[in-house]
């Protein structure tokens, strides 16, 4: 321990005593291990993002929605029309036949932005048409009152759920009194009331917190939720763009993919010769990225390696010089009792210091960069942590690796040989 | 030989050492003879011979820097000639100093360090090493240029830092290779004098290897080696 730490000083030492040399022998490790950290942390921030976009637009979900057909005569086209789209009865259909593989579906339209009203106090909401599955996924805290029953979003009643900013603006925060009290919703052109059914809390947005808004609590915009029913009224129209579909967890959502869409275009779309429904599974989407991701990673890594790898033959090159040029200084080393064992743990250990200086240099300027990388390509920074351990580790490997030869070499100095050496 | 002293107060016993390089080759060299030492403690001895003696093959045998082809090696009581490489290793830090011609100063590190470097080497933790190095080099009269580098240093005082050096284990004897070769007759004189008042008034075995017949007049005893064999043994002393 003593001799270890004596060692580790006197590299640090050696180090300061040429100054330019070991600074160009640390110059491969520094580039090897900052690419290395710099592309894990890009890596890194890339999936992170893309994790959470995912997560958000529901990574689990299947999306059903109407594109056009590939398999019709390519010259013809027609624009979309109404009668091209979804409809509810269509989802709820879907849901009944696969009730084994479906845990519910989602489904919303969205009205407009307003005000909530009661007298003269208002509340900005988004009018938001939603049915009991696109509820559940909302994972929504209720704080007061209930969610929508089964009658009120058949029969299409005029009822809401909103969030407890509306209820602080609108009861002054008193949700027993707000809770079967009446609202209107003025979306500028039209208003329409509602019975407040429930209360749920309002949770920041990250988004919004990252956009810099920094809009005071009682004016943001909350979605105040309607029946999706109550919201067709509204359009008078009954059809959807699209649908999502929550699977149960065991269900192979590949497979499902594939039969689903099969079902609906069998059922509905066959007498369409133009468009057709597309049965869209996020989470393969997500797996096939990574996997692109993933292998882009690896490849620039291995040349990463490639650089480590030279910069680990420079410190060997570099060692095997400085052993030649203190073959003196060996000699009197071992005339004064130094064993082969603590000579070649020296120059072991100076390898390794270098390597692992190289390192810190490189791990920071790998931060730095990837830092800015990110910043350019605008997405969130998630510095890999992981990555920083294996390239500390991988360093002081490289030390030891490309160490040993010279070491050994110093160690094996004949001591008469070496103080004779000019 | 000294009569007064018994075998336990023998530093150096060799019976017919030999050494030969190139053994089994066409050009086989026997550079030593057949070589009988006694060397006893508190003795200053001086080994002097012409270049090509054999005197520096055997200064390196004394200095269990090499091994004897044959013959038994006693060095304060251990035997050098079947020790192996570590061991040598461990002999060289506990029972020699060695002080060479040309100093032999780790260069770009301050004499405190070069003094503390056998020190390290026999395990001794850093707050006592130092403190032993700082008295070593007061010892030599180098106690104000501790921190200085040996290229900061004249011929004489590297030598001063090369004795206190030679000296942190406490050696069994102090092995000085033509130690005053390298500096004016002015320096050396001061060099030699710290080798007697070593040898006075610490009781330390110092073995002189010069070519230096006045240099070697200096000790108690004189043996001359030539072409291998010890030729004769004479007394000196200072006057």
């Amino acid at each position: 321990m003593n001799l270890l730490l004596e060692n580790i000083k006197l590299a640090l030492f050696s180090l300061k005593a040429n100054k330019m040399r070991s600074f160009l022998t640390m110059l491969g490790i520094i580039i090897g291990i900052s690419s290395v950290i710099a592309i894990m942390t890009v890596g890194n921030s890339l999936k992170e993002q893309m994790n959470s976009e995912m997560f958000s637009m529901g990574a689990n979900n299947i999306e059903v929605y109407v594109s056009e057909r590939t398999d019709k005569d390519m010259d013809t086209y027609r624009e979309m029309t109404i009668d091209d789209l979804l409809t509810y009865d269509i989802a709820e259909d879907v849901c009944e036949t696969f009730s084994e593989e479906i845990k519910y579906i989602m489904v919303s339209r969205t009205i407009g932005d307003g005000k909530a009203e009661n007298g003269k106090k208002t509340a900005n909401i988004e009018l938001i048409g939603t049915n009991y599955g696109y509820l559940s996924s909302e994972d929504l805290n209720l704080l007061a009152g209930r969610y929508f029953s089964l009658n009120e979003m058949e029969e299409a009643r005029d009822v809401c759920i909103v969030s407890d900013i509306v209820v602080e603006n609108l009861f002054g925060g008193d949700m027993e009194a707000a809770v079967g009290s009446r609202i209107t919703a003025n979306l500028g052109n039209k208003e329409y009331a509602y019975i407040i059914a429930g209360v749920y809390e309002y949770e920041m947005d990250d988004s919004n917190i990252l956009m810099g808004l920094t809009t005071d609590r009682k004016d943001m915009m909350s979605l105040a939720y309607i029946p999706f029913r109550t919201a067709s009224n509204i359009v008078h129209s009954e059809k959807l763009g699209v649908f999502s579909v929550a699977t149960e967890s065991d269900v192979d959502s590949d497979k499902f993919t594939g039969r689903l869409q099969k079902y609906i275009n069998d059922m509905y779309y066959s007498r369409n010769d133009y468009y057709n429904v597309v049965v869209f599974n996020m989470a393969s989407l997500v797996e096939s990225l990574s996997t692109i991701m993933g292998a882009t990673t690896a490849a620039i890594s291995v040349i990463a390696g490639i650089a480590l790898l030279v910069g680990g033959i420079g410190v060997m090159n570099i060692m095997l010089v400085s052993i030649t040029e203190r073959t003196r200084e060996i000699g009197i080393r071992k005339a004064v009792g130094a064993t082969n064992t603590s000579i070649r743990m020296q120059f072991i250990v100076e390898a390794i210091v270098i390597c692992v200086i190289g390192g810190i240099i490189g791990i920071i300027l790998g931060v730095l960069l990837g830092i800015l990388f990110t910043k350019i390509i605008e997405c969130a920074v998630a510095i890999s942590v992981s990555s920083i351990i294996i390239a500390i580790t991988f360093s002081m490997a490289i030390g030891i690796f490309f160490g040993y030869y010279p070491a050994d070499k110093a160690a094996r100095l004949d001591p008469i040989e070496a103080l004779r050496y000019e | 030989m000294n009569t007064n002293t018994t075998d336990s107060e023998k530093v150096i016993t060799m019976r017919g050492i030999v050494k030969k390089y190139f053994i089994g080759r066409p050009n086989e060299l026997e550079v030593l003879k057949g070589i009988d030492l006694d060397i006893n403690k508190g003795d200053f001895v001086a080994i002097v011979g012409e270049s090509g003696s054999g005197k520096s093959t055997l200064m390196n045998i004394i200095g269990s820097l090499d091994r004897p082809t044959a013959g038994t090696y006693l060095l304060d009581g251990i035997d050098v000639s079947s020790a192996h490489d570590t061991e040598l290793s461990g002999i060289r830090n506990q029972k020699i100093g060695f002080v060479f011609q040309t100093y032999n100063l780790i260069p770009k590190t301050n004499a405190l360090y070069n003094v503390e470097m056998p020190l390290l080497y026999s395990g001794m933790p850093a707050a006592k090493r130092n403190e032993r190095a700082k008295e070593l080099l007061e010892m030599v009269g180098m106690g104000d240029r501790m921190d200085h580098l040996p290229e900061e240093l004249s011929g004489g005082q590297k030598q001063r830092v090369a004795i206190a050096r030679a000296m942190a284990c406490d050696p069994a004897i102090i092995l000085a290779d033509e130690p005053t070769g390298a500096l004016d007759s002015a320096t050396g004189r001061l060099v030699m004098d710290i080798f007697h008042k070593l040898h006075e008034e610490q009781n330390k075995t110092v073995v002189l290897i010069t070519h230096s017949k006045t240099l070697a007049s200096e000790c108690e005893r004189i043996i001359t080696i030539s072409d291998g064999s010890i030729i004769g043994e004479t007394k000196g002393g200072r006057s």
